[in-house]
């Protein structure tokens, strides 16, 4: 294939703007989006229509997110802090609901977010009567200061509550939900409380739940998914509305890709979030063993135990039971006589309905199978891309020593494996999306441009794996990869291009499946 | 305090209050091994069905084995029907499934005992069908309910306490 081929035959750019709904994907209003970006973002400065901004947080402007809501609360309410964050979790972080409930009833909206009425002291340490109090959890006896009672006088002994709390945060993972020990009480303990009795780790372990609800509650924020990464990822264009014609492929501070819509921890497209929910879910579950048994295999007739033919005649004899039939009209071989290859019950009805399902049953297994293996081949080849790298270095070093090439001069080959792994990963998802797509004029399209991508991607992994012999052929060499490796480029951009703004102007449409 | 002993000491309590005043024809004891000696982290009790004409559980008497963890009260004791029951959330092995003893759900280290076999008793006439625990009695009671009602009042006759 010509490295400078089909370059006449992607002409969209001037129609970017016009086409895309501004309402719900505003990639304007915030210039100052692409501080948080890495380096590698900075080189694609042009924005597709499809693209999503977004930032990136740390746990500390998170937890900074939070507190600046909670002190507005604090003033607009007149409540504790602690107070405004318990109404505010009760409320899912809506502020103007929140006021709303509140200033139409504050003592309900109290009592529902777990709070004790506004009149009653918040606790009754400070107030405690004297003598002796018989913990009804321990069944001890303690002096008043070793006890504590929340708004809703329920006293317990600190050695309870401690070990309760303890119990809740470490044991079951709970924060914002934690109630009176009380049966039926449901008023909410406090943060000041629990940072006050249990120990330094596990109140540091309840607020990282906190932090981790206020993420897990909020539909414009989302953790990035990447082991030992603690960044978080804002963004407002994708809500979940939006995730049938958006693809919020995000990257972290850390470096890796992910879906902003539903957290896949790598870029998907072109494949919508909800499709790769099905393949994933196709893929992991047993229906398609069930369905190679099914196209595969039939029971004994006698013991049900499954049998696979793998060759021979009809006359079968189940190695388990013994038992004699015929694979083709699962009859007692008794009846047939010496007709080995043949069945003259064949045609008989129920021989006709099984023989349908079965067939029915091999063809969609093999459709599957199609798509399945050649997506199961990039992603066996993306698990070899630290290998394909460390090739790649080496033969950059002997491209320097003996092709007297500067350290600049060889870097074609990095990017052009870059270009490759890059390609491979859409390329896989591509199969996923031609095994949900309906049959139709788009679908040949999409097809074509699959198979161009494939075919270019094929073509520069032939090229980077070539030897190196003399100083002559490094020259072509180079020049033969660097346009290929631009030509992959183009044709993944325009596969890209061609789906994601499919999607937004619903010309791909997922088959009943 | 070691956390055994606190559940040893609340379960010494329990036991106390219990003989001091306990609801109409329920027992429960601890269990007393081979050798006499006393086991009070597990207990033997026995929930009867309340008696009355809407009840279908009247005449039986459920005996229920409760096993203490050692982080009672923290944890909720595991209660478990012997011999497993009949009723939709009950599991084939007897255990019991309610929300009171379910630490992640409204399992409250204040609960008492006596809290704990009045809320199955009351379990036994009110199951609850958005959580059932076995097949056989939650799809009778959902399909027909005369059979559901023959059965358990069958199973009344047969756990009439000698």
């Amino acid at each position: 294939m010509s490295s400078d081929g089909d370059n006449d035959d992607f002409l969209y750019e001037d129609e970017y703007d016009d086409e895309f709904d501004q309402d719900d994907i505003d990639s304007t209003s915030e210039p100052d989006v692409y501080d948080a970006m890495s380096p590698a973002m900075e080189e694609a400065p042009q924005k597709k229509p499809y693209d999503v901004s977004w930032k990136v947080k740390t746990l500390q402007e998170i937890i900074d997110m939070q507190n600046k809501e909670i002190t507005k609360v604090q003033s607009l309410l007149e409540v504790p802090a602690s107070s405004a964050a318990i109404l505010l979790r009760h409320y899912v972080w809506n502020s103007e609901k929140l006021q709303e409930q509140f200033w139409n009833d504050p003592a309900q909206a109290l009592e529902a977010a777990g709070l004790s009425p506004p009149s009653s002291p918040t606790t009754h340490t400070s107030t405690q009567p004297t003598g002796v109090f018989e913990c009804p959890i321990c069944c001890m006896e303690y002096d008043y200061p070793s006890t504590y009672s929340m708004g809703c006088d329920h006293r317990f002994c600190k050695d309870c509550w401690i070990e309760y709390l303890s119990g809740k945060i470490k044991g079951e993972g709970e924060s914002a939900k934690i109630q009176c020990m009380e049966s039926g009480c449901k008023r909410i303990v406090r943060e000041e409380i629990i940072d006050d009795l249990v120990t330094h780790d596990i109140s540091k372990r309840y607020h990282n739940l906190l932090n981790a609800a206020f993420v897990a509650d909020s539909p414009t924020l989302r953790w990035c998914p990447h082991p030992n990464c603690e960044y978080i990822i804002e963004c407002s264009q994708a809500p979940t509305r939006m995730l049938n014609q958006l693809v919020p492929t995000v990257q972290c501070k850390c470096g890796d890709d992910l879906c902003f819509g539903c957290g896949y921890s790598a870029s998907h497209r072109p494949v919508l979030c909800r499709i790769v929910k099905l393949w994933e879910k196709k893929c992991a579950d047993d229906s398609e063993t069930a369905n190679w048994l099914q196209a595969n295999t039939k029971e004994c007739s006698k013991c049900q135990s499954t049998i696979e033919k793998n060759g021979g005649c009809n006359h079968m004899t189940c190695k388990k039971c013994k038992w004699e039939f015929c694979w083709v009209c699962m009859g007692p071989w008794s009846e047939h006589g010496t007709s080995w290859y043949q069945c003259n019950r064949f045609d008989e009805k129920s021989g006709i309905d099984a023989r349908d399902t079965q067939a029915k049953s091999r063809a969609s297994l093999e459709r599957y199978l199609h798509y399945f293996n050649r997506w199961a081949n990039h992603e066996h080849s993306a698990k070899l891309d630290a290998e394909f790298y460390q090739k790649t270095e080496k033969k950059m070093e002997q491209m320097q020593n003996s092709g007297n090439l500067s350290w600049i001069e060889v870097q074609f080959a990095k990017q052009a494996v870059d270009a490759v792994i890059k390609a491979r990963i859409t390329l896989k998802w591509s199969y996923c999306m031609a095994f949900y797509l309906k049959r139709n004029n788009m679908t040949e399209l999409f097809e074509d441009n699959q198979r161009d991508l494939e075919r270019a991607v094929e073509n520069l992994g032939y090229l980077l794996e070539q030897n190196i012999s003399d100083t002559d052929s490094i020259a072509k060499l180079r020049q033969d990869i660097t346009n290929q490796a631009a030509y992959v480029q183009k044709r993944h951009d325009i596969l890209m291009d061609d789906t994601l703004r499919g999607y937004l102007e619903v010309s791909y449409s997922a088959g009943d499946w | 305090m070691s956390s055994s002993n606190l559940a040893q000491a609340r379960l010494h309590e329990e036991r106390k209050n219990w003989r001091k005043d306990h609801p109409f024809g329920f027992y429960a004891k601890p269990v007393k091994a081979a050798d006499g000696t006393m086991n009070i982290m597990l207990w033997e009790v026995g929930i009867p069905g309340k008696a009355g004409a809407s009840t279908i559980w009247e005449g039986g008497v459920y005996k229920v084995m409760m096993t203490f963890p050692d982080e009672f009260p923290t944890k909720p004791p595991k209660c478990k029907f012997d011999p497993p029951l009949f009723h939709p959330n009950v599991y084939p092995s007897g255990t019991i499934c309610l929300s009171i003893l379910d630490e992640e759900k409204n399992w409250k280290p204040s609960i008492t005992i006596k809290q704990i076999v009045l809320g199955v008793q009351d379990l036994l006439d009110n199951p609850n069908i958005g959580d059932p625990a076995q097949i056989d009695a939650y799809q009778m009671y959902k399909n027909d309910k005369n059979a559901y009602e023959k059965r358990v009042k069958q199973q009344a006759v047969e756990r009439r306490q000698k």
